[in-house]
C-alpha cells in the first residue's frame, strides 16, 4: 500500500454541512484530524477480559427489548385525548384543486378536524437536503399551503378522528375536484431537457483527457447501455409520528435517522426555535435513507395545533409509497477502452436520472467510476431531468447501488473480450493513488479481498471462455464484481461522557439507531476509549436534547460518534486531572500526558502510576465527572486522503433453461472497510445489504405509470422483495485492517453490501447462459 | 351495516335471499379488494355455519365444505390423488393466509391466477351451490365463467365441493413465480395421472394464469394417453395448447408464458409419476 502523506491542509473556517455533504474537494477544515487507532492503544496497558470491547461480537443492546415487544416505536406512544390522522392523496400528477367537499367527512362519527390548504396554518417551506446546513426534508414543496398539486399522491387533506378507523373512513368521504395541468411523467420526455446535475456541491461532470477519442482509438472497446427502475426502501416500520404541543414545546415521537436535523427543519417550518421542538426516536424500524422529514410530520403537527389535541399519524404502506420518496430510475451508458493488456485508456460513465423541481437530489451513479480504477481518459457525467413525481431521495448506497451494477458488468464484458480473468483485469487497473483527486489511499487492500474471496468461493480463473455448465434443465454459472462505497464523516457530531461513582459511564449523543446496532457499537468504542467495562457503559441516543446533530446516513455515523468520543475523552482527561490530589504522583500532569485504562487514570509516561476513576469521581462535588465535546474537523476525507471502502463479491447462479427462473445458491463477499468493530453487527449489515441487492437485481421496482404519474404497486403484495426461500447462504468476510485516518479505524459498513451483488449476479447469469442482462430487475422472461 | 354470522345453512341462505349481502369466508381476497374503501354493505360470514368446515369421506367420494381452509386441506388424510391440491395449499400465500383462506373462497373469487383451480379441475370437482330454493351441482369448469365471473346467481352461495372417487392415481402441482414464496403465479400446472407400468393409462392436465379461467388441455391429455412418461415431452404439439391465451402483464410477457407452460407440464408429469 502507498503511504504518502498528502499535501498539507490549509486551515480556514469550519466547513458548513452543505459543503461537507457535498464532499467537495474545495472544503477547508481546521487542522488534519484523525487519531490512528494504534496511537491510542500503544501507551495504554493492553485491554483484556472485561475491558476488551472492540472487535468483540457483543449482541445488540436493543435486541432483547425488541424480542420482548418492549421497544416503543413512534406510533406506540399515547397521550390523553389523542386523535388519529388519515391522509387523502391527490390522484393527478399536476394541476389545481378546484373544490374540496369536506362537509360529509366533518360530520362523520368521531371526526375532530378536517384540514386542507384552506384552513391549514401558514407554514414556511421545509428546507431540503443541501439547501442549508441543517436541511433534512425530502423537498421544499410547500406543505398544504395552496391549491397546487405537484405529484400524484400529494396529501390534499388530513382527517383527525377519535379512532384510526373513523379517520380512515372519513377520509374516503372527501371529494376533491381538480383542474389538470400538463404534467411531465415520462422519462423520455424529461430526459430531453435534462441538464448536467449540480449535486452535493459540485457539477456531476468529470472530464480528464479526451475519453471519446481514446475510446475510438482503443485497441479493445465496449459501449453499453443500462436501465434501472425506481426503488422503494420498504422499511419494516412504516413512517409514523406521535405529536403534541405542550407547554410551548412541540413534542414529537418520530422514526428519524437524524433527530436534531429533523427537529431544526420542522422548527423552521413552524417559525419556532429548535429549542421549542423536542423530537426523539429511540427505536426506528429501518431507515435506509428514507426516515427523514416528509410531509406527514408537518401535517401531523399542524393538525395537532389546529385541533389542540395530541395526534398520532401512522402511514399505511401505500402512504409510504405515495409521500416518502426513494431511489430514482436511471439510464446509464458505460463505455470502456483499453489496450490489449487491459489497461484502461478510456472510461466513460454517463447517463440520465430524474429529480423534481423542488429538490437537489441526483442519484450519483458515477461515484465508483471516479474512485475505483485508473484510466488515462475519463468522462463521467450525470444529467438530471425534472419530472412531476414524488421527490426522490437517498436510498441505501445512493449512486453506488446501480452504478456498480453498470460499471462492473462492463468490466466483465471487457475482460471477456480481452480474454483476461475478470479479477486480473481489475487488479491491472488498481489505482496507486486516487484516480481523480490524486490523493493517497488512507488504507486499501482490495487486491487482498479479491484473492481471499476467490479462495473462499473457489473461483475458477477464466480467459474469455465461459465456465458455466449444465445440470439437467439448469445452467450453472459464476460471476464476480467489485463493491464500492466512500468513507464520509459529517460535522456536527458531539457526545457527553459522564462517569458515575460506581465505575460506570453514561454516554449521551443525539445519534440514531435504526436497528443497525449504533448503541452497541458506541458502547464498545466508549469502553475501549475510557477503559471502562462494556457492561458498565450506558448509552442514551435518539433525542434532540442530547449533544450533537448526527445523522445515520452515508455509513458515517459510527465514525462521527468515534470522533466525538475521542474529543469528549480529551476534555474528560482535563476534568480528571483537575481532581487529582496533591499527594498523587499524577498531580500536576497535563491532560495530554494522561490516559484512562482498566478503570483508572494513569500517566502515559509511567503507566504504573494510576488512580482508580471511582476515587477521582468521589472527590468531585457532584459525585459525577462529565465532559462534552464536538468531534474534530473532518479534513481526513474532505481534503487529506482518499478514503473509500471496497469489496469483492462472488456469486453462483442457476438459470433454468426452459423457464428462465433464476436462483442464486451461493454468495461470497469480502470487504475492505477498515477495522470491524463488532463482527456480529458487521455480518448482518453486509448480509442485509446483499439481500437488498438481490432484491434489486431480480425483483424490485416501483411501477410508475407514465400516463398519470402514479405508482401502481404501492404494497408488499405487488412490490416484490426476496423471501427467505430466495436468500442463499451468504459467506461474508473482511480484511479487518484498521484505517489509520478514521476515528475508530472503521470506515463504515452500512451500505457497501448493496453494491456489487447485482453485477456479480448478472455476470454469473452470462457465464451460465451466454446472455447479458443490462436492465434491472432481471426478469425470468428476459433470459428466454 | 350488519355482520351476520349464522350457524346453520338455512339461516345463511335465507339471509342471502332477502337482501344484498356480501358473502365472506376467510376474507383474504375480499378485504384486500376493498382497499381503503369503507365497508358499507351487510356481510354474511359463513365460517360458523354448522357442517361447512371440514372434509368428509363418503362412499363415492369426498365432500369439502365451503368453510374449509387451506390448512385444513394440508392436514387432512387424503389419498395421493389430492397431492396437487395439497401442494397448492402449501403455496397459497403464507401460512397466515392458509390458516384463514378457504378453497371455496379461492374458487368464488375466480381469479385467473387462483392456485386452487387447476388441482380441482384435474380431480373433476363439482361445486354445490345452495339457495333458499334448493341446491344444485355444477362441474367446476362450468362454474368459472370468466375473469372474476362465476355461475353464482343472486341468492346463491357455495356450500361445498364434491370430488368423485377416481381410480387411484397420483397428482402434482407446479407453480412459477418471480420469487420462491408468497407470490402470484405467472403460470401453474396441475397433473393427475394413473400409470400402467411405465405407461400413462389416464391423465388430466390443467393450466392456470394463462387464460381467463384455468383450463384442461384435453387434446394434450388424449395425445399422452398410452405414452411412456419419459416420452411425454416429445409428444407436445402446438395444437394441444390452443385453449391457452396467455397475456403480457407486469409479471411476464405472453410468449414467455406460452413457453414456460410446456416446461411446467413436463415437470408436473415427471413429479406425479415419481
Ligand atoms: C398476501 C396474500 C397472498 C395470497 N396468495 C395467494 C396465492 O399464492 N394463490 C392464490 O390462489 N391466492 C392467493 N391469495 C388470495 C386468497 O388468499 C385465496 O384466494 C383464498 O383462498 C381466498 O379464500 P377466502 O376464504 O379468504 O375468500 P374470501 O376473501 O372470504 O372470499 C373471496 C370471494 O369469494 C366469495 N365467497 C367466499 N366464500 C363464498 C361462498 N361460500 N359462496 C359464495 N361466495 C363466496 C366472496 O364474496 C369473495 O368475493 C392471497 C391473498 C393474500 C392476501
Amino acid at each position: 500500500m502507498t503511504n504518502i502523506k498528502p499535501n498539507s491542509s490549509s486551515h480556514k473556517s469550519d466547513p458548513n454541512r452543505r459543503q461537507v455533504l457535498a464532499g467537495s474537494a474545495a472544503v477547508a477544515a481546521i487542522g488534519a484530524f484523525g487519531l490512528p487507532v494504534g496511537a491510542q492503544t500503544t501507551a495504554a496497558p493492553a485491554a483484556s477480559g472485561a475491558f476488551a470491547s472492540l472487535g468483540v461480537p457483543h449482541i445488540r443492546r436493543d435486541g432483547a427489548e425488541k424480542a420482548r415487544g418492549g421497544a416503543k416505536f413512534a406510533a406506540e406512544y399515547s397521550y390523553p385525548g389523542m386523535v388519529y390522522g388519515a391522509l387523502v392523496y391527490s390522484t393527478i400528477a399536476r394541476g389545481t384543486i378546484t373544490s374540496l367537499e369536506t362537509a360529509e367527512a366533518e360530520a362523520a362519527p368521531g371526526v375532530v378536524l378536517v384540514m386542507t390548504h384552506e384552513n391549514a396554518p401558514r407554514l414556511e417551506r421545509p428546507e431540503p437536503f443541501y439547501s442549508s446546513p441543517t436541511g433534512m426534508a425530502g423537498s421544499s414543496t410547500p406543505v398544504m399551503q395552496d391549491a397546487e398539486v405537484l405529484w400524484n399522491g400529494q396529501p390534499v387533506a388530513v382527517v383527525l378522528a377519535s379512532t384510526q378507523e373513523e379517520a380512515d373512513h372519513a377520509a374516503t368521504l372527501i371529494n376533491v375536484a381538480y383542474e389538470e395541468a400538463e404534467a411531465v411523467t415520462s422519462f423520455d420526455v424529461a430526459a430531453e431537457s435534462a441538464q448536467t446535475s449540480f449535486y452535493a456541491g459540485r457539477d456531476l461532470l468529470i472530464e480528464e483527457g479526451d475519453a471519446e477519442t481514446a475510446l475510438a482509438d482503443a485497441e479493445v472497446s465496449i459501449d453499453l447501455s443500462f436501465n434501472t427502475p425506481a426503488h422503494n426502501h420498504n422499511q419494516i416500520e412504516p413512517h409514523a409520528v406521535t405529536v403534541l404541543w405542550q407547554d410551548g414545546i412541540l413534542r414529537m415521537h418520530d422514526c428519524s435517522q437524524g433527530v436534531d436535523l429533523s427537529a431544526i427543519t420542522i422548527a423552521k417550518v413552524f417559525g419556532i426555535s429548535p429549542a421549542e421542538v423536542h423530537l426523539s426516536a429511540e427505536y426506528v424500524g429501518g431507515g435506509f435513507g428514507g426516515k427523514t422529514v416528509w410531509q406527514y410530520h408537518i401535517l401531523a403537527a399542524a393538525a395537532s395545533q389546529l385541533a389542540d389535541r395530541p395526534v398520532r399519524m401512522s402511514l399505511t404502506r401505500e402512504g409510504v409509497f405515495r409521500i416518502c420518496g426513494a431511489r430514482a430510475p436511471t439510464r446509464q451508458r458505460v463505455a470502456l477502452g483499453s489496450d490489449r493488456e487491459g489497461r484502461l485508456t478510456s472510461l466513460i460513465h454517463t447517463g440520465t436520472t430524474m429529480k423534481i423541481e423542488n429538490n437537489s437530489m441526483t442519484e450519483p451513479f458515477f461515484e465508483q467510476s471516479e474512485h475505483m480504477y485508473r484510466a488515462d481518459n475519463m468522462h463521467l457525467e450525470i444529467r438530471a431531468g425534472t419530472m412531476d413525481m414524488l421527490a426522490n431521495t437517498f436510498m441505501r448506497a445512493p449512486g453506488a447501488a446501480t452504478g456498480t451494477f453498470t460499471l462492473e458488468v462492463a468490466l466483465d464484458e471487457l475482460a471477456e473480450r480481452l480474454a483476461i480473468d475478470p479479477i486480473e483485469l481489475r487488479v491491472r487497473n488498481e489505482p496507486e493513488v486516487n484516480p481523480t483527486t490524486g490523493r493517497a489511499h488512507s488504507q486499501r487492500a482490495l487486491v487482498d479481498a479479491y484473492r481471499e474471496g476467490a479462495r473462499r468461493f473457489g473461483w475458477i480463473p477464466r480467459s474469455g471462455q465461459r465456465q458455466g455448465y449444465r445440470e439437467g434443465e439448469w445452467q450453472v454459472g459464476t460471476g464476480m464484481a467489485a463493491a464500492y462505497y466512500p468513507y464520509k464523516r459529517f460535522p456536527g457530531g458531539a457526545a457527553r461522557i459522564t462517569l458515575n461513582g460506581e465505575g460506570g459511564a453514561l454516554i449521551e449523543t443525539a445519534a440514531a439507531d435504526m436497528g443497525m446496532g449504533t448503541t452497541t457499537a458506541t458502547a464498545a468504542v466508549a469502553s475501549e476509549r475510557l477503559g471502562i467495562p462494556y457492561d458498565a457503559i450506558e448509552v442514551r441516543h435518539g433525542d434532540n436534547t442530547l449533544p450533537g446533530a448526527l445523522i445515520a446516513a452515508a455509513s458515517q455515523q459510527t465514525a462521527a460518534i468515534g470522533a466525538s468520543l475521542t474529543a469528549a475523552h480529551e476534555v474528560l482527561l482535563a476534568e480528571l486531572a483537575s481532581l487529582v490530589p496533591a499527594t498523587s504522583p499524577l498531580h500536576g500532569l497535563p491532560a495530554a500526558e494522561l490516559g484512562t485504562a482498566e478503570g483508572a487514570l494513569y500517566s502515559l509516561a509511567d503507566p504504573q502510576q494510576q488512580i482508580p476513576l471511582v476515587d477521582l469521581v468521589a472527590l468531585s462535588e457532584s459525585g459525577t465527572v462529565s465532559a462534552e465535546a464536538q468531534g474534530g474537523p473532518i479534513s481526513e476525507w474532505t481534503q487529506d486522503w482518499s478514503m473509500h471502502s471496497t469489496g469483492a463479491v462472488f456469486t453462483e447462479v442457476r438459470v433454468n433453461s426452459v423457464t428462465g427462473e433464476i436462483r442464486v445458491p451461493r454468495i461470497t463477499a469480502i470487504y475492505d472497510c477498515g477495522k470491524i468493530l463488532n463482527s456480529k453487527l458487521a455480518e448482518s449489515q453486509f448480509r442485509g445489504g446483499i439481500i437488498m441487492a438481490l432484491g434489486m437485481t431480480l425483483m424490485e421496482g416501483a411501477s410508475f405509470d407514465e400516463r398519470n404519474g402514479r405508482v401502481m404497486n404501492p404494497s408488499f403484495g405487488s412490490y416484490y422483495m426476496p423471501t427467505h426461500l430466495d436468500v442463499p447462504h451468504i459467506d461474508v468476510g473482511w480484511t479487518d485492517i484498521p484505517d489509520p485516518q478514521a476515528p475508530t479505524g472503521a470506515r463504515g459498513i452500512g451500505e457497501i453490501g448493496m453494491s456489487g451483488p447485482a453485477a456479480a449476479i448478472a455476470n454469473a447469469i452470462y457465464d451460465a447462459t451466454g446472455k447479458r442482462a443490462r436492465d434491472l430487475p432481471i426478469r425470468l422472461d428476459a433470459l428466454m | 351495516m350488519t355482520y351476520h354470522r349464522p350457524t346453520c345453512l338455512d339461516d345463511a341462505v335465507a339471509l342471502l335471499q332477502c337482501a344484498p349481502v356480501e358473502v365472506i369466508a376467510g376474507g383474504t381476497d375480499w378485504y384486500p379488494a376493498r382497499g381503503d374503501r369503507p365497508v358499507t354493505s351487510d356481510i354474511l360470514d359463513i365460517t360458523r355455519v354448522d357442517g361447512l368446515r371440514g372434509i368428509r369421506a363418503a362412499p363415492d367420494g369426498w365432500w369439502i365444505g365451503a368453510a374449509t381452509t387451506w390448512t385444513d386441506i394440508l392436514r387432512a388424510p387424503l389419498p395421493p390423488d389430492f397431492d396437487a391440491l395439497k401442494a397448492a395449499a402449501c403455496e397459497v400465500g403464507s401460512i397466515q393466509i392458509q390458516n384463514a383462506g378457504t378453497v371455496a373462497g379461492n374458487l368464488c373469487n375466480a381469479s385467473p391466477a387462483a392456485d386452487g383451480v387447476p388441482p380441482l379441475l384435474v380431480l373433476e370437482a363439482e361445486v354445490e351451490l345452495a339457495s333458499a330454493t334448493g341446491q344444485r351441482r355444477l362441474p367446476l369448469a362450468a362454474f368459472l365463467t370468466g375473469v372474476r365471473q362465476t355461475a353464482l346467481q343472486p341468492g346463491e352461495m357455495m356450500a361445498g365441493l364434491w370430488i368423485r372417487k377416481p381410480a387411484p392415481g397420483r397428482a402434482a402441482f407446479v407453480k412459477l413465480g418471480a420469487r420462491r414464496y408468497l407470490v402470484i403465479s405467472i403460470a401453474m400446472v396441475a397433473v393427475w395421472l394413473r400409470l400402467d407400468g411405465s405407461l400413462i393409462a389416464e391423465i388430466r392436465i390443467a393450466v392456470g394464469a394463462c387464460s381467463p379461467t384455468s383450463v384442461r388441455l384435453t387434446a394434450l391429455e388424449a395425445a399422452l394417453t398410452g405414452c411412456r412418461v419419459a416420452d411425454c415431452a416429445t409428444r407436445f404439439h402446438a395444437d394441444h395448447f390452443v385453449p391457452l391465451a396467455p397475456i403480457t402483464d407486469m409479471r411476464a410477457d405472453a410468449p414467455y408464458r406460452a413457453d414456460a407452460v410446456q416446461a411446467l407440464i413436463a415437470r408436473a408429469i415427471t413429479e406425479a409419476a415419481l
